[in-house]
Order: C-alpha cells, then sequence, then structure tokens
C-alpha cells in the first residue's frame, strides 16, 4: 500500500472479470461501481457497512472520493497536512491548472512593495495616492487589451496589430464625435472596427495559412498608415462629457471607472473561457488543432471568433484611453503589443496555446506596470525598465517551461 | 486466398474493388475489405503497403477515386472525417486523438459538450459522465481524476481514453492506426485486453499494428496488404502465427 489513503480492494469491479469473484447481487455491484476500483483478487464480500467503516477510516475531505474521482487513492506525494491534501483530487487538479501559483508570486511582490514603502517612505513613495491612482488608471488599458490578446493566443494565434489598431479605431472616434456625432454611437463604430480588424487579420491567417504573427505585422503597417491617411500626422484631441464621461472615465471613490471593466471584462471571460463551449473549444483548438477537428469543432470559426475579440477588446481599450487622456497621438501605442504579449507570458499563458488564465492575463500586466513603477520610484534610468521587462518576460517564459516539464513528468 | 468475410457474422463495413492513385502510383488497387459486426480486423502490411490510405479511406478522409463503400448493407460516401463519424466510425491516430492541454473530462466531451442555457457547461454531469464512463477500465488504471490534464496520462492510458470516447459516443467501428507503437508491453496487454472486453459488447476494430504476437491472441481475422493489393485475408483459425510472420515480411 502506498501513501497515506484507505485503499478498498474490491474484486469483479472492471468492465470485463478479471479475477474468478463478482459482486453477487445487483445493488452490491452498483454500489461497488460508485467506489474507486483497487486492484482486483482480494475482497469481494464488503457489506455497505463495512465500505462505509473503511470510507471513514479516512477522516480528510482528500480521501473521499469526489464526483469525477476514478480511483480514491490520493496520490503519495502529497503529504497528508498539506492545503492540497485537504482537497479531493479533482480539486486538485483544477487549482493546479488554475493560474493560484502565479497570484501567490504577485501578492509576495506588492506586499514586498508595501513593506518596502512603509519603511522608506519618503525614498519609496509606493503607497502614495498619486501612485497607486497613476497604476489604476494604467493597469486596466494594459490589462484589457491583454485579455483580448491572451484569449487568442490560447486558441494558438497572437496580434501585433493590437497597438495600431487602438490608434486608429479611437482616432476615427474622437473624429467621428468631433465632427457632432453622438459619442455613443461613435465608440461604436470604434468598436465595430476594431472587431473588423480582428476579423480581417483572422481570414487573411486561415485563408492563405501564414503565421498569425506575420498577417499582424504586415496589418500594423496597414493600420498605423490608415491612420495617417485619414487623420495625418497631428494629434487629435478629445473631451467628453455627461453619461459617456462618467462611463469611460468617470470614478467610484477614488477608484476609476476602468478598473471596473476591467474586472467586468474579466469576470465575462473567465465564465466565458471556462464555463462557455466556445471557450472550451478556443482551449481545444490552441490546444491541438487536428484532434478537436476530428471531434466536429471548427477550428477556423472558432479561430475567428478570438480574432474578432482580441481587435474588439483592443478598440475598447483605445476607447478608454482616449476619452481619460483626451488626445490620440498617431504613431503612439507601438509598445503595446509587445507589452500585452509579455503580460500574457507573465501570467502563464502559453505560447504555443492551448493553456492560460483570465486571472493570469490581467495580474501579468498588473505586475508588468507595477514593475515599471518600482523601478521608477527607485530612480532607475529609463532604459533599465526596458530591460528588466523583458529580462522578466524571458525568465517568465523559461519558469512555465520547467515548471510545465516536471508538472507532465 | 481470398476475401473471407466472416460466416456467422453481420456485415458492417464493406469496402468493395476501392482504387486510389497518388501521382500514378497506386495505393490502393483494387481493395476488398470487409468487418463484421463484433470483429476485429488486424490490417497488416509493410510500410507503404497502403494500410494508411485504406484507414483514411475508413475515416472518409480519402475519397476512393472507383470502387464503393457499404455500411450494414447500404451504400454510402464519406467525404470527411465527420461524415465517418456520423456512420458510428472512429479513427484512432496514434498522436492526435486528445488535447494534452486539457482534463480527461473535457477531452471526452470534446465538440458534443453538455450544456445548459446560453451554451454553459454542465460541468458536474460531463466529470460524472466520463468518470462512469472510464471507471473499471484496466487500461486506464492510476488516473486518480477525471479533472487530470492528458498530458499527465501514460501512452496507454491516452489510447484508452481516447478509445472509451468513442464507446460513450456508441460508435461501431474503431479503426486504430497503429495503437501500440509507442506502448510497453504491459500497456499493449491491457489495452488489447479492453479492446477485447469491447468485442464482446458488440464493438468493431479494425486494428493496424506490426505487433503480430499480441494482434494475433487477439484478431478475429487479418488482412495482408502489399504493395497497395490484399496479399491475404483470412480468419485465425485458418492459420498459424509463423505463417502470418511469412504474408506480412514477403509483402
Amino acid at each position: 500500500m502506498t501513501g497515506t489513503g484507505f485503499r478498498i480492494r474490491v474484486e469483479g469491479l472492471s468492465a470485463f472479470p478479471v479475477g474468478t469473484g463478482k459482486a453477487d447481487k445487483p445493488a452490491d455491484q452498483e454500489r461497488a461501481n460508485l467506489l474507486p476500483h483497487g486492484e482486483t483478487g482480494v475482497n469481494n464480500k464488503m457489506t455497505s457497512r463495512q465500505e462505509r467503516l473503511v470510507l471513514e477510516e479516512g477522516t480528510e475531505a482528500a480521501e473521499r472520493p469526489s464526483v469525477g474521482e476514478i480511483s480514491g487513492t490520493p496520490s503519495s506525494r502529497v503529504k497528508r497536512y498539506s492545503l492540497m491534501a485537504r482537497l479531493s483530487p479533482d480539486q486538485r487538479y483544477r487549482v493546479r491548472q488554475s493560474a493560484l501559483d502565479f497570484t501567490a508570486l504577485f501578492i509576495v511582490i506588492q506586499v514586498a512593495s508595501v513593506i518596502a514603502s512603509v519603511i522608506w517612505p519618503n525614498s519609496f513613495a509606493y503607497i502614495n495616492s498619486a501612485n497607486l491612482l497613476t497604476g489604476f488608471e494604467a493597469i486596466p488599458l494594459l490589462g484589457i487589451t491583454a485579455i483580448g490578446v491572451g484569449v487568442l493566443m490560447i486558441a494558438g494565434e497572437f496580434d501585433l496589430s493590437v497597438g495600431a489598431n487602438f490608434i486608429f479605431s479611437s482616432i476615427v472616434m474622437a473624429m467621428l464625435a468631433n465632427q457632432g456625432l453622438p459619442v455613443f454611437v461613435a465608440a461604436l463604430i470604434a468598436l465595430a472596427i476594431g472587431c473588423g480588424i480582428g476579423l480581417l487579420n483572422g481570414l487573411i491567417t486561415l485563408w492563405f495559412r501564414i503565421p498569425s504573427l506575420i498577417t499582424t505585422l504586415g496589418t500594423t503597417g496597414i493600420w498605423t498608415a490608415a491612420t495617417l491617411y485619414v487623420h495625418g500626422a497631428a494629434s487629435e484631441t478629445f473631451t467628453t462629457s455627461g453619461a459617456f464621461a462618467t462611463l469611460t472615465s468617470g470614478s467610484v471613490g477614488v477608484l476609476p471607472a476602468e478598473l471596473f471593466w476591467m474586472i467586468g471584462l474579466g469576470v465575462f471571460c473567465w465564465a466565458f473561457l471556462q464555463r462557455h463551449r466556445i471557450g472550451n473549444h478556443i482551449f481545444a483548438v490552441g490546444g491541438n488543432a487536428r484532434a478537436a477537428n476530428s471531434t466536429g469543432i471548427s477550428v477556423r470559426r472558432t479561430k475567428l471568433i478570438a480574432f474578432a475579440f482580441a481587435g474588439t477588446l483592443a478598440a475598447f481599450s483605445g476607447v478608454l484611453a482616449a476619452s481619460r487622456v483626451s488626445v490620440i497621438t498617431p504613431g503612439g501605442e507601438t509598445d503595446l503589443p509587445l507589452q500585452v504579449i509579455g503580460a500574457c507570458v507573465i501570467g502563464g499563458t502559453a505560447l504555443m496555446g492551448g493553456s492560460g488564465t483570465v486571472l493570469g492575463m490581467v495580474l501579468g500586466a498588473a505586475l508588468l506596470y507595477w514593475i515599471e513603477d518600482v523601478l521608477l520610484l527607485l530612480g532607475a534610468p529609463g532604459f533599465y525598465l526596458d530591460a528588466f521587462v523583458g529580462a522578466l518576460i524571458i525568465a517568465a517564459a523559461a519558469l512555465y517551461t520547467v515548471a510545465k516539464q516536471r508538472r507532465v513528468s | 486466398m481470398t476475401s473471407t468475410p466472416s460466416n456467422e457474422r453481420p456485415s458492417l463495413l464493406a469496402i468493395r474493388d476501392v482504387c486510389k492513385t497518388y501521382a500514378g502510383v497506386a495505393a490502393l488497387d483494387n481493395v476488398s475489405f470487409d468487418v463484421g459486426k463484433g470483429e476485429i480486423v488486424g490490417l497488416l502490411g509493410d510500410n507503404g503497403a497502403g494500410k494508411s490510405t485504406l484507414v483514411n479511406v475508413m475515416s472518409g478522409v480519402v475519397v476512393p477515386d472507383s470502387g464503393s463503400i457499404s455500411w450494414e448493407g447500404q451504400p454510402v460516401s464519406m467525404h470527411n472525417r465527420i461524415d465517418s463519424a456520423a456512420l458510428g466510425i472512429e479513427t484512432i491516430f496514434q498522436e492526435s486523438a486528445l488535447v494534452a492541454s486539457m482534463s480527461v473530462t473535457r477531452n471526452i466531451f470534446m465538440g458534443r459538450e453538455l450544456t445548459g442555457r446560453l451554451g454553459f457547461l454542465k460541468q458536474r454531469a460531463m466529470r460524472e459522465a466520463s468518470a462512469e464512463t472510464l471507471r473499471g477500465i484496466v487500461a486506464i488504471r492510476g488516473v486518480k481524476s477525471t479533472e487530470q490534464l492528458v498530458s499527465s496520462l501514460s501512452g496507454g492510458q491516452k489510447q484508452a481514453v481516447a478509445i472509451a470516447r468513442a464507446v460513450y459516443y456508441k460508435r461501431k467501428l474503431l479503426v486504430l492506426d497503429e495503437p501500440t507503437s509507442a506502448l510497453a508491453a504491459r500497456a499493449t496487454a491491457a489495452l488489447f485486453e479492453y479492446i477485447g472486453v469491447l468485442r464482446e459488447q458488440g464493438l468493431s476494430s479494425v486494428l493496424v499494428t506490426h505487433d503480430l504476437y499480441d494482434a494475433y491472441k487477439i484478431c478475429d481475422r487479418f488482412v495482408v496488404l502489399g504493395r497497395g493489393q490484399v496479399v491475404m485475408s483470412a480468419r485465425r483459425e485458418e492459420l498459424e502465427l509463423d505463417d502470418l510472420f511469412k504474408f506480412v515480411s514477403r509483402g
């Protein structure tokens, strides 16, 4: 016997008779089927009372088989009193697939920053309302775009054109609104443009069967040029008031509206990815397109949805930014695509597709911002930031690769 | 020897005089191939003998140039894997059957998720159903939870999950392309045992394999291909393992 758990030995549980005995009564058979099957060959005359006794020997939650469990023996590697052991195997596997490990890292860095700022309040003004507010306004712009790109990455594709999309759709919105179109209509048009840019990326990628990295590298140039063509190189101002301003750049207490948009979108996307059929298809298509296809999932349609989603969220982020900053500069946001891909990678989204969590993407974006913030507070020169963030992305990718290999073996 | 459909079993799949030519080379040259209900047919032959093309014909991926296919006595035409799946044929290729980055449950229900209103997943129902499907299969012993990722399973367990999925969806014919080529001896035995159990339940299988020893124990009939033609077709009672080796090596 291995491990700490109970093991029930009941014969005749396998679908075919390996041993000699079988549970004699239908009711027994049925009850036995609900139990995990152990090795065959010892005791099949177990009454329901005995079974209950055996089940109750293990008092921890870990030792009660749960819904999706096939065999009730907890892994011997899991220590009896560790937190993980308190979960059923079912729950344990789900926890391992969540962004929990990343969340822990995130919290550690946050706590360290807070402590540092308490010790050196003057030189390291981390808990400072101005610093925090800037963060809460800046992170959602990165985070919302990262969610879109992250979902697309799970589907196994990339979008480098989110920066150009961000600028183009928001500048068109500003132009239309400044010409007298109702601002809500202008914003909807911006979202439609973003969605269209995403769809076009998808159609080109799937139609010509070229890597989306190349497609979107190309469309980045096209939409950057399109911005200059429809608008020119001057900045566009965009001032709003009323309901639109409240919704996009208002605040609840000290918390800006963007933060709520990011949280709301995050919850929506989590439900969509983890609990909805289409989200499930996105994981399947990114994980193994051939296997997904052979079960009847339309790979093209699923990927197109993801492309459109990434484009729409990039445009939405652009709308929020325009409302907050009031100025849109053509040729801006060139760093955005790589930053959001970096945020997704830091948050544990697989570069080759097939896995990732919304929480990871959002926290990845937050971490990316906050690391920059901390370096600024420490007075590091600007070029250090880029180097540090670059190193962080590489380290994160390497770490996840190692962790994944360990998990598999 | 001629093609011998089993006398006692009603026909499930009957492929007649199928030809397929690639760039002037005949991959299949007047091949006839039968599978009876509840029968395991070993499809053998050297590399390039036409096994893969025949498997692709059965899965609908390759449409033959000439010849006919009938399913349960009715003439059919298949153009892709969805068509063959609709008939009840499940082709399980070695590496592409499952999505490694997803859980066992999600793989079993892939593309046919149980959903409630608005397309949201019924997770609990899916977990229960998949645990029920997999319970008691010796070939997947060691899998503790259906929430485990497929990447954490061994090769034999993966194959068994793919087969169990086909069984869950009430497929009538399994086409297994080299299911054991990457497996250890024990895993191979467990997998073949499982396929044998499924035969008792009325499921037919086509087993493409190089593993003659194990195949000889389980298959009811053998068809050996060589250069796109049927070299031999015989029931197991009609031949010894040595004969099989001779036919396969002669091609």
